[in-house]
């Protein structure tokens, strides 16, 4: 099964092969992993989130028609599914706050390189990691989106029920926030 | 030309831009460094960006040699149950910071205090109540217990279904948090004195053999101790449990006290609410407001401002009580220095019970009601009572049989061994608190005791359920086949104990010998229960 082609592996898994199926979780729960870990905060519910994509995959992988590359339609499917367990969470309210992003003005950049800017060590890198994971949802969710799964504006609009400008100035604010915290770090 | 903003080159960068929009930009920034500058640190921004985040977080990797079952909820469930063992080898740290069962050395029976005392309430309890007391005591912790079980039932099915982890998470944290944060002073040694000069500004924590305190209190004071003396001020409340609490200063609080004996000769500014062997309130002593208490023995000589209420066993009055004057028990005595200024209502058994004396005052109503010692098989509501407690026996009995069958069958066959489980329940019945006390005074073995004496009050509950469940097959005289067969025979069963503890005279054996029987029978079964291949 490891040798197969993934078409193969996908014509398998949509006869709902359990073999098939186990081998698309072999090679893809890493990447649905990262990107549930960094869209949920927590790496248990992440684990939960992962799961469940990939029960879910059993009964949708006949939807899948081969428009888009599988692992893209993968991702796509594991971001919405995110983000219906965090509207679930945050049932009374709208996942993404629209209230301070659309008001608010945006400051003006500080001076001086932005620490992100700079070619970085691995423990720099993993302290950007806990950076983004320390970010609120309402920029960490479409910074992942946009450079983790490389949605563009309006999908991530639309997924998020956002206005395409306000995906704009959370992800700038999102920028900025780890600017400021990675700063800190390093003082 | 002006500099765009920030705003829109990350949007350019990001390639998000309408076209026209982007072409102003680009022509901007052929002449404008500074943008450029800008612009570059946003792309350069993006790329590490993108870089990170294609790194998988660590856990990830971890993840793929795993077996793609969704993590199944007693993981979850097992960290609730571990949540809460840390919860408790918290509280039980504290308990052992405390050291509160060195200061109960009292009830160590290997101490001379302690025997004299074990022996001296040991009799008293059983002279009043007897093995009844035992089983009546060990019905409401198997209650308890029966609710625990739903309660923790509930707690995990509703995690399962409302997924309302995180606040229990909450729960769980807060708990944890509220320890540390009583942020109460803590004092402890032999002897523990907050001297004449001294004050403590904070609530003051003292657990010690003696405690005395001269001083004064701003906040509660709470005691852990054989002896408590009060002869300072304490501006809050006085909680003790010890042999004996004196108080012959001030609490400007209440006073709640489980205690051998209560002396009170000071002053009180709020009530006091004890549960004790002895209550004495001397002439000179002041209560603010009234008195709730139970207690062998109460002597009222002070003054109390409002009402008081006793069940007691004896109580002497001769003092000075602003209102109502309740009590019900045993004799009651009214001095001729006595005065109630409200109403008196005493129960009693027997006229010959009260004195009242022709110079004391009682300005309200005189009620005394004697209790005729009427049978309380007349009460309708004692049968009632006896129903709840019998359809709880069956209800135990059917979960217990559900929950361990194999268990519960082999216990109740087991009382049928006659002389052994009696014998066996009987060193049973009195080997278990000896061996509480014993794991209790080593600081560490408090968690054992603890269960111990759970297992211990439930087993006894549990006995009549074996022990009728025995007696039930034995009358029915056929197999028991289904659980229903073997809930018809428990109650039969006991229906026959609950009658059989009634009879005059012979009932508190049957009690005894049924407690000790189904005792026996637990321990008979534990034992085999632990060498699977043992024989009978």
């Amino acid at each position: 099964m490891e040798d197969l082609e993934l078409e193969s592996v996908l014509q398998l898994a949509r006869g709902h092969d359990a073999d098939a199926l186990a081998e698309l979780y072999r090679r893809y729960s890493r990447r649905v992993f990262g990107l549930c870990r960094y869209l949920m905060g927590s790496t248990e519910t992440a684990e939960d989130a992962t799961s469940e994509v990939f029960l879910k995959l059993q009964r949708s992988i006949d939807s899948y028609d081969g428009s888009v590359p599988f692992p893209s339609w993968l991702l796509r499917v594991t971001s919405n599914h995110c983000i219906d367990m965090l509207r679930r969470k945050r049932r009374e309210r709208q996942v993404i706050g629209e209230t301070e992003a659309g008001t608010a003005p945006l400051e003006v950049a500080g001076p001086g390189p932005s620490p992100l800017s700079e070619v970085i060590s691995a423990e720099q890198q993993a302290a950007i990691r806990q950076a983004i994971a320390s970010l609120p949802e309402n920029y960490r969710v479409p910074l992942v989106l946009r450079y983790y799964s490389d949605l563009g504006y309006d999908e991530i609009a639309h997924k998020l029920g956002l206005k395409r400008d306000h995906v704009a100035v959370l992800l700038l604010r999102a920028k900025r926030k780890l600017r400021v915290v990675l700063a800190r770090g390093r003082e | 030309m002006d500099c765009f903003s920030e705003l829109t080159y990350a949007t350019f960068v990001d390639g998000e831009l309408a076209a026209e929009e982007a072409r102003q930009v680009r022509n901007h920034l052929a002449a404008c460094s500074r943008c450029r500058d800008l612009v570059e640190s946003l792309r350069a921004e993006n790329r590490v960006l993108q870089e990170v985040l294609r790194e998988l977080p660590q856990e990830a990797g971890e993840r793929a040699g795993l077996a793609w079952f969704p993590r199944s909820w007693v993981w979850g469930d097992l960290a609730v149950v571990t949540a809460m063992l840390a919860l408790s080898a918290i509280v039980s740290q504290w308990f052992d910071e405390q050291r509160v069962p060195e200061v109960l050395e009292w009830l160590n029976p290997f101490s001379s205090a302690g025997s004299m005392n074990l022996v001296f309430n040991l009799s008293y309890y059983f002279g009043r109540g007897g093995v009844a007391m035992l089983t009546h005591y060990a019905e409401i912790v198997g209650w308890l217990s029966l609710l625990c079980l739903l309660g923790s039932s509930a707690l995990l099915l509703g995690r399962r279904w409302g997924r309302s982890r995180s606040g229990l998470c909450l729960l769980t944290v807060l708990l944890a948090l509220s320890l540390p944060s009583l942020a109460l002073e803590r004092r402890h040694s032999e002897f523990v004195t907050v001297a004449a000069n001294e004050t403590v500004d904070d609530s003051l924590v003292a657990t010690g053999n003696t405690v005395r305190m001269d001083g004064v209190v701003n906040g509660d004071l709470l005691v852990f101790g054989r002896t408590v003396e009060v002869s300072g001020t304490v501006k809050g409340d006085l909680l003790s449990w010890a042999q004996k609490t004196e108080v012959r200063g001030t609490v400007e609080g209440h006073i709640y006290t489980f205690s051998q004996s209560l002396d009170v000769s000071g002053q009180v500014g709020h009530s006091i609410y004890a549960w004790v062997q002895s209550l004495r309130i001397e002439d000179k002593g002041h209560v603010g407001d009234g008195i709730v208490a139970g207690a062998a023995d109460v002597v009222l000589e002070g003054n109390v401002t409002r009402s008081v209420t006793v069940f007691t066993g004896s109580a002497d009055v001769s003092g000075n009580i602003g209102r109502d004057l309740t009590m019900a028990g045993g004799n009651f005595t009214l001095a001729n220095s006595a005065r109630v200024g409200g109403n008196l209502t005493a129960r009693v058994r027997r006229q010959n019970d009260v004195h009242i004396a022709d110079g004391s005052t009682i300005a309200g109503k005189r009620d005394i009601q004697i209790q005729v010692k009427e049978s309380r098989f007349a009460h309708p509501k004692f049968y009632f009572f006896q129903a709840v407690w019998l359809l709880a026996a069956i209800l135990v009995g059917w979960l217990g049989l559900v929950l361990f069958p194999a268990f519960f069958h082999g216990a109740s066959e087991a009382v049928g061994a006659g002389w052994r489980s009696v014998g066996l329940g009987f060193v049973v019945l009195v080997g278990a608190p000896v061996a509480m006390i014993v794991a209790a005074v080593t600081l560490v073995g408090i968690p054992l005791a603890l269960m111990l004496l759970f297992s211990y009050l439930a087993a006894i509950y549990l006995a009549k359920v074996w022990v009728g469940a025995f007696l039930g097959k034995l009358l029915l005289k056929r197999d028991i086949a289904t659980t229903r067969d073997w809930l018809l025979g428990l109650l039969v069963g006991l229906l026959i104990i609950t009658v059989g503890e009634f009879i005059p005279f012979v009932g508190g054996l049957i009690r005894f010998a049924v407690v000790c029987l189904g005792l026996g029978a637990f321990a008979w079964q534990l034992y085999r229960a632990s060498r699977p291949v043992a024989t009978t």
